[in-house]
């Protein structure tokens, strides 16, 4: 009876692991891998789903996707593995250390791409003629400080003086979310009265470098007439951070809470209705119901096909066609958000890109297979709503 | 008399000093401790699921089973409700029963294959916890839950509930454990695991039921979490662990306590002095480097006296009988 | 009597036998997940030469610092903080390399500090009477809030680093191979040839007995650490050379893939005296090829989970054969 435990065993693991290959598909087409450090955020998973239910069945294509990525290990681990899967190109959405990223990569000969960011100058510059780099669309820091000063005007136009800020990954020094928080204060100074300052600083680089020399951690008090009156900083998300959470929507007198991300997730559970809400996130279910219900007041998302064009950028430059600056660089292109404020704009986004007819649809990529970088560069600008939905 | 002041101090003792120190630094910084209604209610529903994760985390370590997965049966157990009831527009309460069952399902599943598999409970459970974040990642194509609109569900985190959950967590706590001849076995084999066996007792069913109890507590604790968020985010690659971790302190101090009166008491008064703790970092606005660190050194150090208890003592009346020859 | 020995003996022969069966076990199962890998990997198509390459470069640190924490499994203890160890030690090493510009500088800090910080969490587990796991959890928080402060005093954005071109000498499998091989050259010395891995065995199998022998426990732990230490120190240098880029998230996986190298690698986690020093290379390897299996058959991130620990449990109740016991295992 042992025995037959003990052979059954080792048969079960044997046919479990021999199993898996009735799953594996023969079809050759071209691999591009794809490097996510966060498999869990439905920014990611939106995006997952327009290259894996989309692009995969508009083109020959199949995407090999990393596993959570935890560091900059992790992510040269991710790409040796896709190079030994015959990769012929890497989409990354990981930036624990992209010039690793690209140096990896250039030395292997597998085209690189950055999707939904861009390099640091000092980066561009440094990596810019390298022949595999195809380069980068994305919001850059400029954008993702607009995006922050548009979500704080917008109330501040709207006379409110109270506000609250979720500061996201700022103690963690990430760049695009001290940039959009920079935007939210740029704001507060320039409608705060002729002495705001934000410790000191007025403007948008000042800002940006006092954000930085305290140490990434923001401080609330008086910019001038308005008034900074709560924050929330990091993910700890244990007890004591979830009541900070939900002590910074319920201060007395609060008017607007700008979130750098996940505004719905955290704060709009526990706010009370005066309370406004705006949050850089995407265009998933869960936001529209809260956009629906109040709970969320002002959106700025990416959408799910915004990462239609550094896909193309990608297939030319595997098919030996790369889009290159007329200098001969790889790419630096901005591309934004789409700002909803109301819950009709939202179902109008939503709808307008959608699994079965994304904002960028094969019809519409198709029409850059052999464009130059002018014309690239001018579709890759055109990114709002309104813009997209007028390409014939 | 003295004896009963004795058990009394040593009883609140703990939670007496964590409130005066933070009630010390909260006034130290200008800022009221206790400002208003809503930091009572962070305070109680910190009490309420810091005491029945440690009661989850205590029932299988007292047996030397330790249990990785108590975080990911509650994450689980929450995506299983949530999941269920929004799909059925089910009020909460079906709710916090669907999450109380599928905490205990998950359990005893946990149980089952520690059973099965006769593998230490450590190595169980760090397969199961890969497992069920695994499995909540599936059910929610890994967008995890979100019913932030749904006051219904979110409304229900009120002091009342959270006080409810904990008069209930603790008195089934007590009469599970010290009243019930389930209780009695659990004992014995905590004390005598080959001796227990010998003698009759079923330490299979034993096992499977505590892993069981433990899952339910998870649940709740899941349930808890879920509907004061009203979000339930996704953890892979043991992520989920961390929740653990908080029931540390209130173990020890629980064990502390339960010398002068009830351990189970004990540990709801070790949660209570977290919940102080949590509470005074929450009003303070505490850099999370700066919690980590002293929430660590809180832990150490109460561990550090425990462990040289007599060493204190002796040392501290050895220099009074000093004072008294000199 | 002659009758009772006559038949006992064929049965000793058996059980020796079983036994060496059973101990090649976690062998075996590499070689199964090898071969599923091939068979995978020859259906798709891949770079084996990439491949393998991809998983001796996931494989190594997890390798060494696990085959220090042998040492401290072997005594039946538990180090948790192993990663946030690793974390802490890389980035002052980055730190060093930064103000001397010395890649040996780099080195010695690594090891130094990881040596520096095993003993700290030993000696307070030795002198104060500390349970070595709530040692370690605690010692994990603090070093994670430690390596935040470090990072929040370098003062460079949200990560340390040093120039890719100073470690890009040490960033080859030569390299690599040599740390991991020579290091555990010297653990499997130090485990199976000197006193003090005997004796930890001994304190693993049977503590109260090994005490009335006169082994220190005390002691034995202290040593036990200071040869993980080793292992985090050499773990943290692979990490540098190989992503010079070390933020608050970096090793932070190690610590748990440690405890299922360990275990995947056939060795009891109460230690004792079937403790064996080359489990954790192969249970190291073994998930790394695993992870390959899973990322070639790309199930998605939730199934493939799930069937990793499936497998995992799979293969640590074969691996497990030989040291299962009747009653419930704690």
């Amino acid at each position: 009876m042992k025995n037959f435990k003990k052979v059954a065993a080792v048969a079960l693991s044997l046919s479990m692991a021999f199993s898996f290959a009735p799953c594996v598909s023969a079809a050759k087409t071209t691999k591009i891998g794809v490097l996510v450090s966060d498999t869990t955020s439905g920014e990611a998973l939106g995006f997952r789903s327009y290259y894996e239910d989309y692009i995969e069945e508009q083109y020959d294509v199949t995407f090999i996707y990393s596993d959570q990525l935890e560091d900059a290990a992790g992510e040269k681990d991710a790409i040796d593995s896709m190079i030994a899967q015959n990769c012929k190109a890497i989409i990354s959405f990981s930036s624990f250390d992209r010039p690793a990223q690209i140096e990896q990569c250039e030395e292997e000969g597998v085209y690189y791409a950055v999707a939904t960011g861009t390099l640091t100058d000092e980066q561009y510059e440094t990596y810019k003629e390298y022949e595999y780099y195809v380069g980068a669309i994305g919001p850059d820091n400029d954008t993702e400080f607009q995006t922050g000063y548009d979500m704080a005007k917008y109330y501040l136009d709207q006379g409110m003086t109270n506000f609250g800020i979720f500061t996201g990954a700022v103690p963690y020094y990430t760049e695009m979310h001290i940039y959009r928080v920079a935007g939210m204060l740029t704001a507060m100074v320039e409608a705060g009265g002729d002495d705001a300052n934000y410790n000191g600083a007025t403007d948008k680089d000042s800002i940006v470098a006092q954000i930085y020399a305290d140490g990434c951690a923001i401080s609330t008090g008086s910019i001038g007439t308005i008034n900074l009156l709560s924050v929330v900083e990091g993910y700890t998300m244990d007890d004591a951070w979830y009541a900070s959470c939900e002590a910074a929507v319920n201060v007395e007198g609060l008017e607007a809470f700008l979130a750098v991300g996940n505004g719905a997730d955290f704060f709009a559970a526990s706010k009370p209705d005066s309370v406004k809400i705006a949050t850089v996130d995407s265009y998933v279910d869960s936001l529209g119901e809260a956009m629906s219900a109040g709970s969320v007041d002002y959106l700025a998302g990416k959408f799910n096909s915004s990462i239609g064009p550094i896909f193309i950028a990608v297939m030319r430059a595997i098919d030996g066609d790369p889009i290159r600056t007329d200098e001969g660089y790889a790419l630096a292109l901005g591309q934004g958000y789409w700002v909803a404020t109301s819950y009709e704009d939202f179902q109008t986004y939503q709808s307008g890109d959608s699994v079965e007819s994304p904002a960028y649809t094969k019809d519409i990529l198709d029409q850059y297979l052999e464009a130059d970088y002018a014309t690239f560069a001018e579709f890759v600008g055109a990114y709002t709503y309104e813009d997209i939905t007028s390409v014939e | 008399m003295k004896n009963n002041l004795k058990r009394v101090m040593g009883t609140i003792a703990i939670p007496l000093i964590a409130f005066m120190v933070c009630q010390i630094l909260c006034t130290a910084e200008g800022v009221k401790y206790f400002a208003n209604a809503f930091s009572w209610k962070v305070f109680v529903r910190a009490s309420a699921t810091v005491m029945l994760t440690t009661f989850a985390l205590h029932i299988n370590l007292n047996s030397g089973r330790f249990d990785f997965s108590l975080g990911a049966i509650s994450l689980l157990s929450s995506v299983i409700s949530a999941q269920i009831c929004i799909a059925a527009g089910l009020p909460v309460w079906i709710m916090l029963l669907v999450s109380i069952l599928a905490g205990f399902v998950l359990g005893v599943i946990s149980g089952i294959v520690y059973v099965v598999l006769r593998l230490p409970a450590i190595i169980v459970s760090l397969g199961v916890t890969l497992f069920y974040e695994g499995f909540a990642y599936v059910i929610t194509d890994g967008y995890g839950v979100s019913f932030v609109t749904n006051a219904g569900y979110t409304s229900v985190g009120t002091i009342p509930f959270y006080l409810a959950v904990i008069a209930v967590g603790l008195v089934l706590m007590i009469v599970i454990f010290d009243f019930s001849r389930f209780g009695y076995n659990h004992k014995a084999l905590m004390y005598g695991q080959k001796i227990s066996v010998n003698t009759g007792i079923k330490e299979i069913p034993n096992a499977i039921l505590t892993y069981g109890i433990a899952g339910m507590f998870m649940g709740v604790v899941g349930f808890i979490s879920a509907t004061n968020n009203g979000t339930i985010q996704m953890s892979l690659n043991f992520g989920s662990i961390s929740v653990m971790f908080t029931a540390f302190f209130p173990m020890f101090a629980g064990g502390f306590i339960g010398r002068f009166s009830n351990d189970k008491l004990g540990y709801l008064l070790g949660a209570v002095t977290s919940a102080f703790v949590s509470l005074m970092y929450s009003r303070l606005n505490v850099d999370s480097s700066i919690q980590q660190i002293v929430t660590a050194l809180i832990l150490v150090g109460f561990v550090i006296f425990l462990s040289n208890e007599y060493k204190i003592t002796t040392f501290f009346t050895g220099h009074r009988a000093e004072r008294r020859a000199a | 009597m002659k009758q009772e020995k006559a038949l006992k003996a064929p049965s000793q022969a058996k059980v020796l036998m079983k036994r060496r069966i059973l101990n090649l076990v976690p062998v075996i199962g590499l070689l199964v997940l090898i071969a599923v890998y091939i068979f995978v990997g020859y259906w798709e198509d891949i770079r084996f030469d990439k491949g393998i390459q991809a998983i001796l470069n996931s494989s190594v640190v997890c390798a060494v610092v696990a085959t220090g924490a042998i040492f401290i499994y072997t005594l039946g203890s538990f180090d948790i903080s192993l990663g946030a160890a690793t974390l802490v030690s890389a980035m002052i090493g980055a730190m060093a390399y930064n103000a001397t510009g010395s890649i040996v500088v780099l080195m010695l800090v690594c090891v130094l500090v990881a040596v520096g910080i095993e003993l700290i969490s030993s000696l307070l587990a030795a002198f104060l009477d500390l349970p070595v796991f709530i040692t370690t959890v605690a010692m994990m928080s603090i070093l994670n809030a430690f390596a935040l402060v470090l990072i929040q005093v370098n003062g460079t954005g949200d990560s340390i680093s040093i120039p890719s071109e100073a470690v890009d000498p040490f960033d080859n499998m030569v390299f690599k191979l040599a740390v991991l091989i020579l290091y555990l050259i010297f653990a499997v010395f130090m485990f199976n040839y000197t006193k003090i891995g005997r004796s930890q065995k001994f304190l693993g199998g049977n503590p109260l007995c090994a005490k009335l022998t006169g082994i220190s426990m005390k002691k034995m732990a202290i040593v036990a650490f200071v040869l993980c230490g080793v292992g985090i120190g050499l773990g943290a240098i692979l990490t540098v050379t190989y992503a010079p880029t070390v933020s608050r998230n970096t090793a932070s996986g190690v610590g748990m893939n440690v405890i299922l190298a360990i275990v995947f690698g056939g060795m009891p986690v109460s230690g004792g005296a079937k403790s064996k020093i080359t489990a954790a290379v192969i249970g190291a390897i073994s998930i790394s090829v695993l992870d390959q299996i899973m990322s070639i058959l790309q199930l998605g991130s939730g199934i493939g989970q799930m069937v990793k620990a499936v497998i995992f449990l799979a293969v640590v109740v074969l691996t497990s054969l030989g040291y299962r016991q009747k009653m419930l295992a704690r």
